[in-house]
């Protein structure tokens, strides 16, 4: 049996590494003080937790950020630490040794595995055919005796990009093709890739799911919204705006909502976790945050509108056509009143 | 239905609606009251009623000082209630930058949006002389009688407007930060398309009502 502690020996970090790495992630989970040495104990004792990754209608970005959650743990330790049975982008072999890899994978570790989903699904159709079955059948039977399903990014958790109108393969999320079962969805285009490997932690450490908000994300990550934890937030509450990309005012830290930032309806750790090892997030690079982790928020089709603006614009055209409409029944209903009631 | 997708409702058909029953509405009662139909009024004026309208319109507002000691002394708070309320939410309504960026999109150029400082002091000083007026109408006999559910229906929601507007700019509000938001838009949209259709329209009327007096005052050759 092997486990974190051992791979990290194995690859030659430090105790003190590995101890960095459990104070990180307790406190990424939002996790109090005193269960650090519970993550510890089962970060030593319990075996690295087996995960069968699917792909269906994505573009690979969430695997990508996957392998780049450098702020939890370096990359070769994470591909060593998760068991990836499964995972048609990573894995070596192909073709027919790989699903029936897979099938060894869900019997032999039945109601262990952690089933995680990247892209959306298609109940109707043969889309993402893999080995003669459809995304639904593989969906279906990998989905049947997981110990936990998470669903990443937003098209797996919203349906995103091939759910947008007209959505011509009918796409639907992961959560409404498994109904009755609990699925954890960490949505984002693409989600960071520490939050994914702190609710997989989680899960391994304390046995059991991270505390989920209404629509299934962990409250941990997703509780509050980009607004609220923006550092460009005192911008907003003084009023100052930038005026157009990378303008004097928007390189000084200026609020970007004038810029069609979506940050005060969107839910996602981008401002505290940070990407690329917490180097810098959308809003830091300059460009307004779009509101990637909401549902259907490619549809909102407004990235670059500020948010107090009438969706789908209401101009001067519409105005006018108001008031002549005002004015016809006005003048109709007084031309009736003199001519049939006496003014009445 | 999560809270932002009743965001994008909201913004969206709902604030469309509203705007489109404001204009329509506003034109429709305008246009009533224009084409009322007064009795011809065959007396030769005394004095010249457009330019007494004209005149009344542009400076009556400044014309009531005159009586300032004497009416102030029997309504000081719906002279300071008033004045203040009725500048803190027209300030807020055109000059705060989230609202200056929407009438951008609706008179095609921008407004000059306020300093967050001055827009807080408007927002706190018309919601306190709203809550004050109020109480004022609560308690004042004659006020009382002349006060109706739409006085006091608009009354809230003007509140509501003002207090969730405050929360939007100021509060951080974790998970329920779109729910601050939604309430404030969705008590914005129910009172643009409420305008027309209550006393609020005086807006409107006050125009009308003020030519009125001023061509009367001309054509009696009077100064009020």
């Amino acid at each position: 049996m092997i486990t974190l502690s051992q791979i990290f020996k194995e690859k030659g970090y430090s105790r003190r590494d590995f101890l960095k790495f459990a104070t990180l992630t307790t406190a990424m989970l939002g996790l109090p003080p005193a269960m650090f040495p519970k993550v510890v104990h089962a970060l030593e004792t319990k075996p690295k937790p087996v995960v069968i990754w699917l792909e269906f209608q994505d573009c690979a970005g969430c695997s990508e950020s996957f392998i780049r959650s450098t702020t939890v743990m370096p990359t070769e330790v994470l591909l060593d630490f998760i068991s990836l049975e499964y995972h048609e982008t990573l894995m070596a072999p192909a073709g027919y040794y790989a699903e029936e890899s897979k099938r060894e994978a869900i019997e032999k570790y039945r109601g262990k595995y952690i089933l995680v989903v990247e892209g959306s699904a298609t109940p109707e159709g043969v889309y993402c055919t893999v080995g003669g079955h459809s995304n639904y059948e593989l969906l279906k039977e990998a989905s049947e005796h997981a110990g936990a399903i998470v669903a990443v990014g937003s098209c797996a958790c919203w349906g995103g990009i091939p759910k947008a109108e007209p959505s011509p393969t009918g796409a639907k999320p992961v959560y409404e093709v498994l109904r009755g079962k609990k699925v954890v969805n960490i949505p984002g285009c693409p989600p960071i890739g520490d939050v994914m490997v702190a609710t997989i932690v989680h899960f391994l450490a304390l046995g059991k799911l991270p505390p989920l908000d209404s629509l299934g994300r962990p409250r941990t990550f997703y509780g509050q919204t980009i607004h609220d934890r923006c550092y460009r937030r005192a911008f907003y509450n003084a009023g100052r705006f930038a005026e157009s990309f990378d303008d004097e005012k928007a390189r000084n830290g200026y609020c970007l909502y004038k810029l069609g930032c979506k940050g005060p309806i969107t839910r996602n750790a981008c401002p505290t976790i940070r990407w690329n090892g917490g180097l810098s997030f959308p809003i830091q690079s300059g460009h307004p945050c779009f509101g990637c982790s909401e549902p259907d928020f490619w549809d909102r089709g407004f990235i670059y509108r500020p948010l107090s603006v009438v969706e789908g614009g209401f101009s001067s055209k519409e105005i006018a056509t108001g008031i002549a409409v005002g004015a016809l029944a006005g003048a109709g209903i007084a031309w009736i009143n003199r001519k049939l009631r006496g003014g009445k | 239905m999560t809270d932002v997708n009743l965001y994008d409702i909201i913004r969206g058909p709902l604030l469309k609606f509203a705007l489109f029953v404001f204009f329509a509405g506003i034109s429709y009662r305008f246009f009533r009251v224009l084409l009322l139909g007064l009795p011809e009024d065959y007396a030769k004026p005394k004095g010249n009623p457009l330019t007494k309208a004209l005149e009344k319109l542009a400076l009556k507002p400044t014309q009531g000082w005159r009586f300032f000691m004497e009416v102030f002394a029997h309504r000081g708070i719906q002279y300071v209630g008033g004045f203040l309320f009725h500048i803190g939410f027209l300030g807020l309504t055109f000059f705060v930058p989230q609202h200056s960026f929407l009438w951008k999109e609706i008179l095609g150029f921008e407004l000059p949006y306020m300093p967050q400082l001055v827009a807080d002091i408007l927002a706190y000083s018309a919601l306190l002389s709203l809550i004050a007026l109020t109480v004022h109408r609560v308690f004042n006999p004659v006020l009382k009688l002349l006060t109706g559910k739409d006085e006091y229906f608009a009354n809230i929601l003007i509140g509501t407007i003002i207090f969730t507007g405050l929360l939007a700019s100021r509060w951080s509000g974790g998970g329920l930060y779109v729910w601050a938001l939604n309430l404030h838009m969705l008590s914005a949209v129910i009172l643009i398309a409420y305008i027309p259709f209550s006393r609020l329209s005086h807006f409107v009327y006050y125009f009308l009502s003020v030519f009125f007096y001023g061509w009367n005052v001309g054509k009696r050759g009077v100064s009020f």
